[in-house]
């Protein structure tokens, strides 16, 4: 053969074996950073099943001990051992209750301003500040709570509660003295203004996918703005923000530093709202580091257990509704 | 047309219309006055204890002088930690599930999964990590509370690397894989970058997330009470220390209670504003 | 250059003294109008006469649509958009401050180019509008919402539907519901912003013949941009280039012998 020509084909050869190795590097490459990711991505739901299973292994003491009894027992004595979560339930739920109660009505206010009514200059303004006061840390509502609510409150709301309501049947149960300043009502309110930047700015990008035309066909048969809010808009949107108000419920329910300073830790059901309580997690937090013996912790586990099941159940309930609402839009 | 201006049903048309934006501006009023309200109070007070000292001395027992070293030194030991262990996991979850596995049943459940994750309450995290590290090791230790704020930084990261990742038009991927690259180099030298500001985002935002989260750091951490390097030993951290200083019966405990409130509150809001203009540059380009 | 006789377009059946009897039911003077600093809209002039369709047609962005959203003031939801210069309607500036939206809006109404039924049933849909100015037995709504269900040649294909979500319909239908929807409140003008340009041609055909009934009884502006449609359904046609509003005449003379020389260059297709 020609020399030129052998010389070329044995270049043409060193560049495919080049170019084979290459490839084959390439190969591994990709099957190996699959591999890892694929792994990453099945330890995020490793995580979830080692916390449910964490907390199972810990706090089966108590359910060995107490069984199902445990969910409906009042009594908390670390003394006796006798432990039972109904106080913290029911406190858990009823913060909560009230935090919806106040905090959402305001938070579709706030956004039905932003989105509606609000001048465009002051749009961005404000609303960058909710969504920045959405990430304040709860110890500061926390302690704000404790230092400068609560003595305002116990010197000025709530005596004015306990004489309204004194006379009125049964709603002076509910706001009987005495003016703790502390309590489930504080503990409430707080969570309320807690929420509040949270569900408004999911609201605000819920009313965003509101399609303008669809706005401006109920304006042009002459809607008034309110009339387009109530009978197109919210209709329209109405999924999202149920969505978004369960998932300001997920949070209000696991929330701990906001409640603990203010919720007064008693292991009581007081029918008054004005009445110190504890919820789940102010209990877990406030006893964990004190809690002797294995009974006790596993108790406090078994809590955390509890309130893990609620708060999952009301995320996932949210989480599929606001996918509802994305698979309406078609995305 | 009748004339439909004199119809008292138009008339009160109208007033419901007026009434209902009335309430709406109330509604905004009242609620905006309460978070200004706590930030006024909280630069008030936080001010007050403001000084050098704060930064140069470690906590004090009660009734004398002192600072806030050793928290603030161990929140950033801390949460450094916690961004070295979860950022990695958390963006490699979320290249598989935008990148490789974009399509997979996986990628639906994990999505499904995290985003309930994103929102747990954080002192399950820290019973968590109780059981299996602290429980198991017979100590609290710095690692415990940095694993635990790591488990909350996890699903930010997951969820932000995805949704960047994602964004990346397929037209860029395309143009590259005709070049003959295999995917993960595809991944590596395309998609990270063009989405390397988003996913930066990411981090500060799963950075300001930790932040003054005391909770998971309860049981895990613990407190210290003296500087300490000691990875294996309880660690000070600003917002437990707040925790236990607020609660105290002693007023020079409770002032540096409010100033540490301060110092997390600027950090957090110094981040989410970092985050935020990096995120307004990047839609710029 | 003379052109090829148009046999789609109507023969021009006005005599001078219809002509001169025809009132203006909408008159726009000296009308300009600004997105922030961009003027979109330059010194238009222009009537939309009584019980008459009128077309605007014109290539993308000349404008068309701007203007006929000036109408009915819905361009007033946007904070940097405005108008200057008088827009009459029976005489009455409705660009002045002091006219009300709402009532405005009942008179005037509008079609859109995309269907936009509300989230409601096929029913409420027609009567949502209707309860909104008027409390009516129920006996009489049902006879109003019947009544502009076959206006839009729509009863016969729902009658048995009612009670569905409006979302239900074809998008033919769904157009027909939006125009049943209009025309229950009784207008007294109709605007129709390229009502069918996202419709196939049966659902387009219907509607074409839907508006040469509701003209008898209401003013009818109509923005499109399909040439042929303009012809085939309107009496007046105006021609509006880069916000300028070209040329104004009756659509026989508009197609078949311009004025301006840009009116014959876009109809025969030179640009555009």
């Amino acid at each position: 053969m020609d020399a030129a020509v052998a010389e070329r084909n044995l270049t043409l050869v060193n560049r495919d074996a080049v170019r084979d190795k290459t490839l084959r590097r390439f190969l591994i490459g990709d099957r190996v950073f699959k591999t890892i990711t694929q792994v990453s991505a099945v330890t995020v739901l490793a995580l979830l099943a080692g916390v449910i299973a964490a907390l199972v292994h810990g706090s089966l003491p108590a359910w060995r001990a107490f069984g199902l009894d445990f969910l409906i027992t009042e009594k908390w004595n670390p003394v006796t051992e006798k432990f039972g979560a109904l106080a913290p339930i029911y406190g858990t739920i009823v913060t909560s209750t009230i935090a919806m109660v106040i905090g959402v009505p305001i938070s579709l206010g706030i956004a039905i301003f932003l989105t509606e009514i609000c001048p465009e200059r002051l749009k961005r303004t404000i609303g960058t500040a909710i969504e920045l006061l959405a990430g304040i840390p709860s110890i500061i509502y926390g302690i704000w709570g404790l230092f400068v609510f609560a003595p305002w409150f116990q010197s000025h709301v709530q005596p004015f509660l306990i004489d309204t309501f004194a006379d009125v049947p049964v709603l002076n149960q509910l706001f009987a003295g005495p003016p703790y300043g502390i309590g489930m009502l504080t503990a409430g309110l707080i969570l309320a203004i807690m929420v509040l930047p949270f569900i408004t700015s999911i609201t605000r990008e819920v009313f965003d996918t509101v399609p303008p035309v669809l706005k401006e066909a109920a304006y042009g048969i002459g809607c008034t703005r309110w009339e387009v809010l109530r009978r197109v808009v919210i209709p329209f949107t109405r999924v999202g923000i149920i969505g978004g108000v369960m998932l300001g419920l997920g949070r209000a329910l696991g929330e701990t530093m906001a409640v603990t300073f203010v919720i007064g830790n008693a292991h009581k059901i007081f029918p008054s709202i004005l009445a110190p309580g504890t919820t789940i997690s102010a209990a877990i937090a406030n006893e964990f580091t004190e809690a002797t013996g294995d009974l006790y912790t596993a108790s406090l586990i078994a809590l955390g257990l509890i309130l893990f099941f609620i708060t999952f159940v009301v995320l996932a309930a949210a989480r599929l509704m606001l996918m509802r609402l994305a698979r309406q839009e078609g995305r | 047309m009748a004339n439909i201006a004199a119809t008292p049903r138009y008339h009160r048309r109208r007033w419901r219309d007026h009434m209902a934006t009335g309430l709406a501006i109330g509604a905004a009023g009242f609620g905006l006055t309460w978070l200004v309200l706590i930030l006024l109070v909280l630069v008030v007070k936080g001010v007050g204890g403001l000084s050098l000292a704060v930064f140069t001395e470690m906590t004090p027992p009660p009734g004398s002088a002192g600072g806030l070293l050793n928290p603030i030194v161990g929140s950033l030991i801390l949460t450094a930690l916690a961004v070295l262990f979860g950022t990695p996991l958390g963006m490699l979850a979320g290249t598989y599930m935008a990148e490789y596995g974009r399509y997979a049943k996986l990628t639906m459940v994990v999505r499904f999964i995290n985003d309930i994750l994103l929102s747990a309450p954080s002192i399950v995290v820290g019973l968590f990590v109780y059981e299996i590290m602290v429980a198991q090791m017979g100590h609290f230790s710095a690692w415990a509370g940095a694993v635990a704020l790591a488990i909350l930084v996890i699903p930010v990261v997951v969820r932000t690397t995805e949704d960047m990742l994602l964004l990346v038009p397929n037209t860029l991927r395309e143009a590259s894989s005709a070049l003959g690259l295999p995917q993960w180099l595809v991944i590596r030298h395309v998609a990270y970058r063009a989405a390397r500001a988003g996913i930066i985002t990411g981090v500060l935002l799963a950075i300001a997330r930790i932040t003054g989260e005391t909770a998971p750091l309860l049981f895990t951490a613990l407190n210290n009470q003296f500087f300490s390097w000691n990875l294996n030993a309880p660690m000070a951290s600003l917002p437990v220390i707040i925790f236990q200083f607020a609660l105290s019966p002693y007023e020079d405990w409770q002032q540096l209670a409010w100033t540490g409130a301060l110092l997390i509150t600027v950090a957090v809001l110094g981040l989410s504003i970092l985050a935020r203009a990096l995120s307004a540059k990047k839609v710029q380009l | 250059m003379s052109l090829a006789v148009r046999t789609d377009v109507k023969e021009a059946t006005a005599t001078p003294a219809e002509v001169a009897a025809l009132e203006p039911k909408v008159s726009v003077r000296r009308l300009n109008f600004y997105y922030g600093a961009y003027r979109a809209l330059a010194n238009n002039n222009v009537d939309l006469y009584k019980n008459k369709v009128t077309a605007f047609i014109g290539p993308s962005g000349c404008g068309k649509s701007t203007l006929l959203r000036i109408l009915n003031r819905i361009y007033d939801l946007y904070p940097n958009q405005r108008a200057e210069g008088e827009v009459l309607l029976d005489g009455e500036n409705i660009l002045s401050p002091k006219t009300d939206l709402n009532l405005l809006r009942a008179k005037v109404g509008m079609v859109f180019q995309k269907p936009t039924p509300f989230p409601m049933t096929i029913y409420d849909n027609i009567a949502f509008g209707v309860r909104l100015y008027e409390q009516l037995p129920k006996s009489e709504l049902d006879g109003r919402v019947e009544d502009a269900l076959r206006r839009a040649a729509l009863w016969e294909e729902v009658k048995e539907k009612l009670d569905a979500s409006g979302l239900s319909l074809s998008g033919g239908q769904q157009q027909r519901l939006c125009i049943a929807r209009t025309v229950a409140i009784r207008p007294e003008v109709i605007l129709l912003d390229e009502p069918c340009s996202a419709l196939d041609p049966i659902s387009t055909a219907k509607i074409e013949e839907l508006i040469d009934v509701l003209k008898q009884d209401y003013t009818i502006a109509i923005v499109t941009h399909n040439m042929q449609q303009a012809a085939r359904t309107s009496d007046y046609t105006a021609f509006m280039y880069l916000g300028e509003l070209v040329e104004f005449d009756d659509t026989t003379k508009i197609f078949t012998n311009p004025k301006q020389q840009r009116t014959q260059d876009y109809i025969t297709g030179r640009f555009g």
